[in-house]
């Protein structure tokens, strides 16, 4: 693929000034960003930011107050399913249908993306992500772990353009957690692109190209993480809780503040 | 995962609507309590009805299997229906259905078709038990026309059912509201129906849902004449499918919170 030689491409998502409220209570407050082909971007935020709530709009399940939002330049409001047959979404928390065993679950969501599925491409694709034993158990019966790498199986089961992650790695052991980045590094190099959260600045070091990090809905600071350690440094926010030389999570709880969050 | 990248197009409505009906059709076959409620439950009151009183008298008869019948119906959609989605949408399922291309009407519409035809086989089961156990002979344009009014009740309680998840949040507001409407509409519909409670309460009866249900059911499976008495609880059905439709599918909440 030669994607870099052709600027032509809109960017994979383009946020701009978004605003998202429940009832009077603004949680999203003005976001904007773009993300482009082949990047990994993380979402940094305290609990409540409004990270969920950002990607909620994205997925077509909340109504923005205003802004707007393209999806490989498709309004995500005027065009929901047009944007929605680009997106993979593995949902914060979500759940399959309790009664639907795994294999019945690929074969639903690939027909729901366009993608029919043969007995023996689930089992291949579910020895890959090593859920071969588990074809005929229901969801409710896999462990924590074993669910996410189904989702996220689900969640690219059509290739898609962009991927919104939503914390993918909360809960997940070490060797899963690595499995995991593995994975999501594996998913760009075929030119597809990340949007993820995450509470974890090793994994935003670690995975992602560029971070952005939100707080009460207000975008604070965007780049790529060492980017963002070079321009906060001298911040006396950052300098007060900082040991040493400032880390990305030092930048961070300078910018965000030490109190805990709901 | 080496499928080619489907981003030119929105994939094939009809492969999606194929997917979701398979989907609700295992779901709904996997539910012990949904079957419970629209066949099994119907049939013990038919059985029941046979013993004490012989019921020798053909009106008490198809009084009887219309009861049943539309106690399935009341019972399969006001209940099961309702809080089998209420539950999708607390756990999270609707929210997955709906990030995929799949439009919020197919979601639905794959689970309204699932049930509906559900209460048609179980309709048609109760039907041929409670003619054995009743002695009722039937003919096969009485059988057709029993499912239609099926057809008419489920729908009648599915719009019912749908308003109720639609505009109630929580699952247990649900399930306790559903149980208090179901025993009110019964008693309005069955005792109302007697004229003991008086002749007002008699004729808000025959206009209620369950009492102009088993106007048809038993009208049809006495072979009577068509009656005005007919006519007015057709349209009344009708009525209460489009209200309460609208109001279930214009004021749908997705989220739980
Ligand atoms: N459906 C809702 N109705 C009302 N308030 C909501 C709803 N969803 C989220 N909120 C509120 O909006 C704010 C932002 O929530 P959001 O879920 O976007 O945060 P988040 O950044 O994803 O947090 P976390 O890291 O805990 O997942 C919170 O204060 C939350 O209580
Ligand atoms: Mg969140």
């Amino acid at each position: 693929m030669s994607e870099v030689n052709m600027p032509a491409h809109p960017p994979v998502l383009d946020v701009s000034n978004l605003r998202v409220a429940y009832g009077a209570r603004t949680v999203v407050d003005g976001v904007s960003f773009q993300i482009h082909r082949g990047e990994i971007f993380g979402l940094l935020g305290p609990n409540g930011a409004g990270k969920t709530s950002t990607l909620s709009a994205i997925e077509g399940l909340v109504k923005p107050k205003s802004g707007r939002l393209l999806v490989d330049g498709i309004d995500v409001q005027e065009e929901p399913l047009d944007a929605k047959a680009r997106l993979g979404v593995q949902l914060q928390s979500s759940s399959f249908q309790a009664e639907l065993t795994i294999q019945q679950i690929a074969r639903l969501y690939g027909g729901l993306y366009g993608v029919k599925l043969s007995r023996e491409q689930i089992g291949t694709s579910m020895r890959a992500i090593g859920l071969e034993q588990e074809l005929g158990k229901r969801f409710k019966q896999l462990s924590g772990g074993q669910q996410q790498r189904l989702a996220l199986f689900i969640a690219t089961i059509h290739n898609p353009l962009l991927l919104l992650l939503d914390e993918p790695t909360a809960g997940l052991d070490p060797q899963a957690r690595r499995g995991l980045w593995r994975r999501i590094e594996e998913l760009r190099g075929e030119g597809n692109s990340i949007l993820l959260t995450t509470h974890s600045m090793e994994e935003a070091q670690a995975v992602c190209d560029r971070v952005a990090i939100i707080d009460h809905g207000l975008l604070l600071t965007v780049g790529e993480p060492s980017e963002l350690i070079d321009k906060h440094r001298e911040d006396p926010r950052v300098l007060s809780v900082a040991h040493g030389a400032p880390t990305l999570e030092d930048v961070f709880i300078g910018l965000t503040g030490s109190e805990i969050r709901d | 995962m080496t499928n080619a990248r489907v981003d030119t197009a929105r994939p094939p409505m009809g492969l999606g609507m194929r997917s979701l009906l398979r989907a609700d059709t295992i779901v709904m076959l996997n539910s012990k309590t949904s079957l419970v409620l629209s066949a099994l439950l119907p049939i013990v009151i038919l059985v029941a009805t046979t013993f004490g009183k012989g019921q020798s008298r053909l009106g008490g008869s198809a009084l009887i299997v219309g009861l049943a019948l539309t106690l399935g119906l009341l019972t399969s959609c006001l209940l099961g229906f309702t809080l089998a989605l209420a539950h999708d949408r607390d756990i999270g399922v609707l929210q997955r259905l709906r990030v995929t291309p799949a439009p919020n009407w197919m979601i639905m519409t794959s689970r309204l078709i699932v049930q509906v035809a559900t209460n048609l086989i179980a309709s048609v089961i109760v039907v041929i038990v409670g003619a054995i156990v009743h002695g009722l002979t039937l003919n096969v344009g009485q059988y057709l026309l029993v499912i239609a009014v099926a057809i008419l009740g489920a729908a009648v309680f599915l719009a019912i059912g749908q308003a109720l998840v639609g505009l109630i949040r929580s699952t247990n507001a649900i399930s306790a509201i559903g149980r208090l409407l179901m025993i009110a509409l019964l008693l309005l519909g069955v005792l109302g129906g007697t004229g003991i409670l008086g002749d007002t309460i008699k004729e808000i009866s025959d206009w209620s849902p369950v009492g102009a249900l088993m106007t048809l059911f038993s009208d049809v499976l006495n072979q009577s004449a068509w009656s005005g008495q007919d006519t007015g609880s057709l349209l009344a059905c009708v009525a209460y499918v489009a209200v309460f439709a609208f109001i279930g599918i214009r004021w749908f909440r997705w989220e739980s919170r």
